[in-house]
């Protein structure tokens, strides 16, 4: 990394730990309780120029590279991983629209994605993992296309203005177009009620008769699978980087318990119960941070990384459930209790089992990765 | 309308330790952070950059090279650039000899209008420094200024917060203020700012930059001598307890403070 570079990392990340410190971690079980983020929450994100960290300075950002965007996700979810998770899904669309847009895509979308949150839509009642299983359509009518169709379960669904959405083009095609809520047609549906990530809204749209211009097409018809597939590598590079600031937080709850607390006269911290344990969440939150980290500078070095993206969120998302579960039992009835966060915690890092792709079918990328070299 | 603010690094942690040798605080190896209280003067000062289009702010420190991160987070605040005072000359100042360095710093900057300083460093609670730069450059100073105005073309309206009396002074331009943290809420540097103040200046100005008196640097400069550094003993004192009812216990109470001509 440039030494420029490196120093405006230090300067950014001290930036974020005080603003997730001050301003963040505070409402971390209150979000959870209220399925929700503060009144103003997301107002006081933008202005800090939060959505700006990776989108390139020619269109208002900061141009952060991967690493440092990952890092910063990193850290903000030691505070609260709701809050880092919407950025994720903010970023990982970002992503995409600079990898497939057009120039003048781009130039018409990302100087707004400074204040506005961007969200990638696939999922639905008919398919998630499975693409092909989709049922929305984009049909061409003359000039322009017509979409129509429902998106579940989309990480920022109700929050976002602006959605990429996978569609059909063709019985055997998927393509991506760009839409917005305030295109005539354009609806929400209904939120999801969630265990975990309770702050990050997870909701459906509604797309009835949406007519775009064909400048709203994302790549070209039938890059749809490929641009999926893109946005799921970037999400699980920070999904990874996620995961391991809910670990940090776990091992910090745990390691400040156990130097206070005592077993009868013996200190927790004196107990090899309570070493294995800890060290065993240190090992996984350690492993989790070298995966997303080599990931990362993978992307950034413009370099194959979907193997290693599916490994830190494969191995980080069980990582962080296990480590959940030490702390709980070193915490014991604390832990137990909704008045501490590891069992919310818990509840965060399970959901990263299921998004961005099962833990079933990283395996079986990865799988099929090593059985072709 | 030229600003300058005067800034320091001060150790991140409270857990410093004290020089066996000179009985100062002994920053060497610790990471160090601006001065938070600095932060509300870089803050004040970029209100009024908000405010019109004239002002141009400078950040001015003193200090080994790794202070130039303070300086830098000025800058990505918003603040136009930075120097940095750094010179082995320098090193072991007291407050006297580190005002007197940045004092000739603020001339050779030169046409400061305002010179702005945080209450005092959170590592030796001084809150000397601005008073003494103010003293050097024969200027008029404001100290404590819990809100600020310019209230003419020349002219600066301040009001101090003292322990038990508010008073408004108005001080001629040019003047120092130091200022106290009830003034406002310092701004967080952005993302996008933070890369951008890396195109901003920084100058670094060693001992031959300047117009200086060798006898008033460093260690030999500093008139002040700590002999020893020392947690006070905690005062035992005598419990007497306040027993029977509330109205015994008050007339007890009572007593005891006439014995001690209290009341």
């Amino acid at each position: 990394m440039p030494a420029t570079t490196a120093a405006a990392a230090k300067l950014l990340l001290q930036m974020v730990d005080d603003y997730t410190q001050r301003e963040i971690s505070p409402y971390d079980m209150s979000m959870d309780a209220a399925q929700d983020f503060p009144k103003g929450f997301v107002d006081k994100l933008t202005k800090t120029g939060f959505l700006g960290i990776m989108l390139p300075q020619e269109f208002g950002g900061a141009g952060f590279g991967p690493e440092v965007t990952a890092t910063v996700l990193n850290h903000i979810a030691r505070g609260n991983a709701s809050t880092a998770v919407t950025l994720e899904g903010h970023f990982k669309t970002i992503d995409q629209i600079l990898k497939y847009g057009t120039p003048a895509l781009q130039q018409a979308l990302l100087p707004t994605a400074n204040d506005r949150i961007f969200a990638f839509s696939m999922t639905e009642a008919s398919g998630g993992s499975n693409p092909m299983g989709i049922s929305s359509t984009a049909t061409r009518e003359g000039d322009h296309w017509v979409i129509n169709g429902d998106k579940i379960m989309i990480t920022n669904g109700g929050l976002a203005q602006v959605y990429c959405v996978l569609v059909k083009t063709a019985p055997d095609e998927l393509s991506v177009f760009v839409v917005d809520q305030d295109m005539p047609g354009f609806s929400f549906g209904k939120r999801e009620d969630f265990i975990g990530l309770r702050g990050t809204p997870v909701g459906e749209i509604v797309m009835d008769h949406i007519v775009v211009d064909n400048d709203h097409l994302l790549g070209k018809l039938g890059d749809g699978g490929v641009i999926g597939d893109s946005a799921h590598d970037d999400a699980r590079i920070l999904m990874g980087a996620v995961l391991t600031g809910i670990m940090e937080h776990e091992l910090k709850i745990s390691t400040d318990y156990a130097k206070e607390r005592k077993a009868g006269n013996t200190p927790l911290t004196d107990l090899q119960v309570t070493h294995r344990k800890v060290a065993d969440m240190a090992m996984r939150k350690e492993t989790t941070k070298l995966l997303y980290q080599r990931a990362a500078q993978l992307k950034a070095a413009g370099q194959p990384y979907s193997e290693e993206a599916a490994m830190a969120k494969a191995h980080g998302s069980r990582a962080a459930v296990s480590a959940g579960d030490d702390a709980l039992q070193i915490l014991a009835g604390y832990g137990y209790s909704r008045e501490y966060p590891v069992e919310h915690l818990i509840r965060d890092a399970r959901a990263m089992e299921i998004a961005e792709g099962t833990v079933e079918k990283m395996r079986s990328a990865i799988a099929k990765a090593e059985f072709t070299k | 309308m030229k600003i300058v603010v005067c800034l320091k690094q001060v150790p991140e942690t409270n857990d410093v330790t004290i020089d066996p040798v000179t009985h100062n605080l002994d920053r060497r190896g610790l990471a160090g952070v601006m001065n938070p209280f600095d932060k509300n003067a870089i803050e004040l000062a970029l209100n009024l950059k908000d405010s019109r289009d004239d002002v141009q702010v400078v950040l001015l420190t003193m200090g080994p090279d790794d202070y130039a991160e303070s300086l830098r987070e000025g800058m990505a605040m918003g603040a136009d650039e930075g120097v940095l005072l750094s010179d082995r000359a320098f090193a072991g100042a007291d407050t006297l000899a580190t005002g007197y360095v940045l004092a000739q710093a603020v001339k050779k900057i030169g046409d400061a209008d305002l010179i702005l300083f945080g209450r005092q460093a959170v590592d030796a609670d001084t809150g000397q420094v601005g008073p003494i730069v103010a003293e050097f450059l024969h200027q008029p100073q404001i100290t404590y200024a819990a809100n600020l105005r310019l209230s003419g073309a020349n002219e600066v309206t301040a009001e101090r917060l003292l322990e038990d009396t508010k008073q408004t002074l108005v001080a001629q331009l040019p003047a120092v203020v130091s200022v106290r943290s009830e003034l406002n809420t310092p701004r967080y540097p952005t993302p996008r700012n933070i890369q951008l103040s890396f195109n901003k200046p920084l100058t670094t100005w060693h001992h031959d930059d300047l117009d200086l008196d060798d006898s008033r640097l460093g260690q030999a400069g500093s008139p002040t001598i700590v002999t020893k550094v020392y947690a006070p003993e905690p005062v035992k004192r005598e419990l007497t307890p306040l027993t029977g009812t509330p109205s015994e216990a008050a007339s007890q109470l009572i007593t005891a403070l006439k014995q001690r001509q209290l009341i």
